[in-house]
């Protein structure tokens, strides 16, 4: 059990600065979530951690030492690959059994620690199997095997989930939290699907271009986003953007462009009276934008036409046009819109996102 | 007739259904006539022949003396050259030479260095060493030296890149994985990357065993077509085209289809499907 301490860690290739001053202290047992799109460095700073690249500057420690001299396999790390990285040759016991093989285990206590985790993963009938007789999900669970036999202080994931199929992957996202909250060892996970992030990480690290953009539990990452960025990564359908002008009359700041004007709601005025006259970004999340009622005032209304309908079942997902801008709502699965005719939406502005246009940070 | 069955046929089994029934003849462009059936005669005369067995000896040595230095030699440079350094390119185009150019131009270099033709003090110490080496290990192995140092370095450079281009195909995380969980190169070597080239070692194997016993090529360029040691290769050569035994030429190069068989087996074997990669 520990906890790891990354501090001012910087990775640069030749021409490529992958990593830049990530400060990231992983908790005592904590999940914790890399996210970000591919080429945002968070692989990269996984594989520092596990001693796979060098660290151009900067330290990590884990538990209470600092490891960035000390080879891999004296970190007490277990990590998990995307493509499983099981060995062909080998059955899947000797697979299990290789990282405790090659530290000269007893031959008693490995097959004991290999029975425990197969039982704990369900592949007790697998083990005198060779990987390509197992389906995706069987090597997986395989690999995560191999490297819960270890007992390590640290899992690391890399992409672990990526090669299966929608389905089984959801159905390793909830055995692999499970796994989590049985074993309470500390992780570090990697991934590229803000899905996966949200659902597994007890907090999540968002990433982009070797910048660390925000780190925070999942909720808190979508209700509060630190940027632009991060408020359009997490969510799906992503956040709605649109630039709008400030202005304020009658006592009241109000948010305007071509199709649209909202009254700003009283809580947001301060942090936005000082951009009157300028122009901000505008984000809504889909579900915060609805058909309009009768009670409805026209200060949260616009007008608009529904150019496409995705019925996905539990909800119905409207893709409308609202000045230049594309918008999609989210709203419930009993709604019944035509396309291509007028239609009223109402907009929950207590729950509008700013951004600051040039620093895209929040406002 | 299906495509591939032509093949077989036309490549395969005629000249090697021709081969054996020519070596149960007496076929031979000293005798007038026909040629008659003769049986296993030419094989049980194989068999009385000590000549035979000396060189099956002689082609068996060199087969294991030079796959064995081609794998090793072979082996580090592919380890050496998969991962990246500054001029990599250049040192893979230097490993890369003596396999690509020609034998004949390199031999030259081979025999001068080996073989001096002129009276130089360098001549004069190889000269010493071949007598001393002669003398102590019997005439002609410096001949068969000098055509296994030349077989090893064309070799081992084809072996280089061939198991190069084997451990590229790799999946690189299997290394990774293996950077995790050993305590040094040597274990990592021996217990991952050895073990994950089998398949194209096999191959480099098989490739190097079916040179060495139908190698003619770098011995006769060596040598000057003499027999100065005895492979079967170049004896069955000589007999057939130089002296018109075809009879007992094809019975003496037939006599190596067994062992082609035996190592073609073992060989597989040890290959095992490429279906054990998929993982």
């Amino acid at each position: 059990m520990a906890q790891v301490v990354m501090k001012d860690l910087n990775k640069k290739y030749d021409e490529v600065h992958a990593v830049k001053d990530v400060n990231l202290h992983v908790r005592d047992k904590e999940f914790i979530v890399l996210v970000g799109p591919s080429g945002c460095g968070k692989s990269t700073t996984l594989r520092m951690v596990a001693g796979l690249e060098e660290i151009t500057a900067g330290e990590i420690a884990i538990g209470d030492r600092v490891v960035n001299d000390l080879p891999p396999k004296d970190r007490d790390i277990a990590m998990v690959f995307q493509n499983y990285a099981l060995y062909p040759h080998m059955t899947v016991y000797d697979n299990m059994a290789f990282g405790l093989k090659m530290r000269k285990f007893p031959k008693a206590e490995i097959l004991k620690r290999v029975q425990d985790a197969a039982e704990i993963l369900g592949i007790q009938e697998l083990l005198k199997r060779k990987p390509r007789q197992l389906s995706g999900g069987q090597r997986q669970r395989v690999a995560v095997g191999r490297a819960i036999v270890r007992h390590p202080q640290v899992f690391l994931f890399d992409e672990p989930l990526s090669n299966l199929d929608a389905k089984l992957r959801v159905q390793m996202r909830v055995e692999l939290k499970r796994l989590h909250d049985r074993l309470e060892t500390t992780a570090i996970y990697v991934t590229h699907d803000q899905v996966e992030a949200m659902t597994l990480g007890d907090r999540v690290v968002v990433m982009k271009d070797g910048w660390v953009q925000q780190v925070g539990e999942p909720l808190e990452l979508y209700g509060r986003p630190s940027n632009r960025f991060v408020a359009g990564f997490i969510g799906s359908p992503a956040m709605n953007f649109v630039d709008v002008g400030i202005s304020e009359a009658n006592g009241a700041v109000w948010i305007e462009t071509q199709g649209l004007r909202l009254k700003a709601a009283a809580d947001r005025t301060d942090r936005l009276r000082p951009y009157k006259g300028q122009k901000v970004t505008l984000g809504i999340r889909p579900e915060d934008i609805r058909l309009a009622s009768g009670s409805d005032t026209p200060d949260r209304t616009f007008e608009s036409v529904v150019e496409v309908v995705e019925p996905l079942g539990s909800e119905i997902l409207l893709d409308m046009k609202i000045a230049s801008a594309q918008m999609v709502a989210r709203v419930e699965p009993t709604v019944r819109v035509k396309v291509h005719e007028p239609i009223k939406m109402a907009i929950n502005t207590d729950r509008l996102h700013f951004f600051d246009l040039k620093s895209e940070a929040a406002i | 007739m299906a495509p591939a069955l032509v093949l077989v046929l036309g490549v395969l089994a005629y000249p090697v259904g021709w081969e054996v029934w020519v070596s149960l003849t007496d076929f031979s462009t000293r005798l007038d006539g026909p040629p008659s059936f003769v049986g296993l005669a030419n094989y049980l005369a194989l068999g009385r022949e000590p000549e035979f067995w000396h060189a099956l000896t002689v082609t068996v040595a060199y087969f294991v003396l030079t796959t064995g230095l081609k794998l090793a030699i072979g082996t580090a440079m592919a380890v050496a050259l998969a991962g990246p350094f500054r001029g990599r390119a250049l040192v893979f185009l230097a490993v890369f030479l003596p396999w690509a150019y020609p034998g004949s131009v390199t031999v030259i270099a081979w025999f001068w260095m080996l073989n001096p033709p002129l009276l130089t003090s360098y001549a004069v110490a190889m000269g010493g060493v071949k007598h001393a080496f002669d003398g102590l290990f019997g005439t002609g192995a410096w001949a068969f030296l000098s055509v296994a140092l030349f077989n090893v370095w064309r070799g081992a450079s084809f072996t280089a890149v061939f198991l190069l281009a084997g451990l590229n195909a790799l999946p690189t995380e299997l290394f990774d994985y293996a950077r995790l969980e050993t305590r040094n190169a040597w274990q990592r070597f021996l217990a991952v990357t050895l073990p994950l080239l089998r398949p194209y070692l096999a191959l480099a194997v098989f490739l190097s065993f079916t040179t060495a016993f139908a190698d003619l090529a770098n011995v006769w360029m060596l040598t000057g077509g003499r027999i100065v040691f005895p492979v079967l290769g170049t004896q069955a050569y000589w007999l057939g085209i130089r002296n018109g035994q075809f009879a007992e030429a094809a019975a003496r190069s037939l006599s190596l289809v067994p062992l082609l068989v035996l190592a073609l087996v073992v060989l597989f074997r040890w290959f095992d499907p490429p279906r054990e990669r998929a993982a």
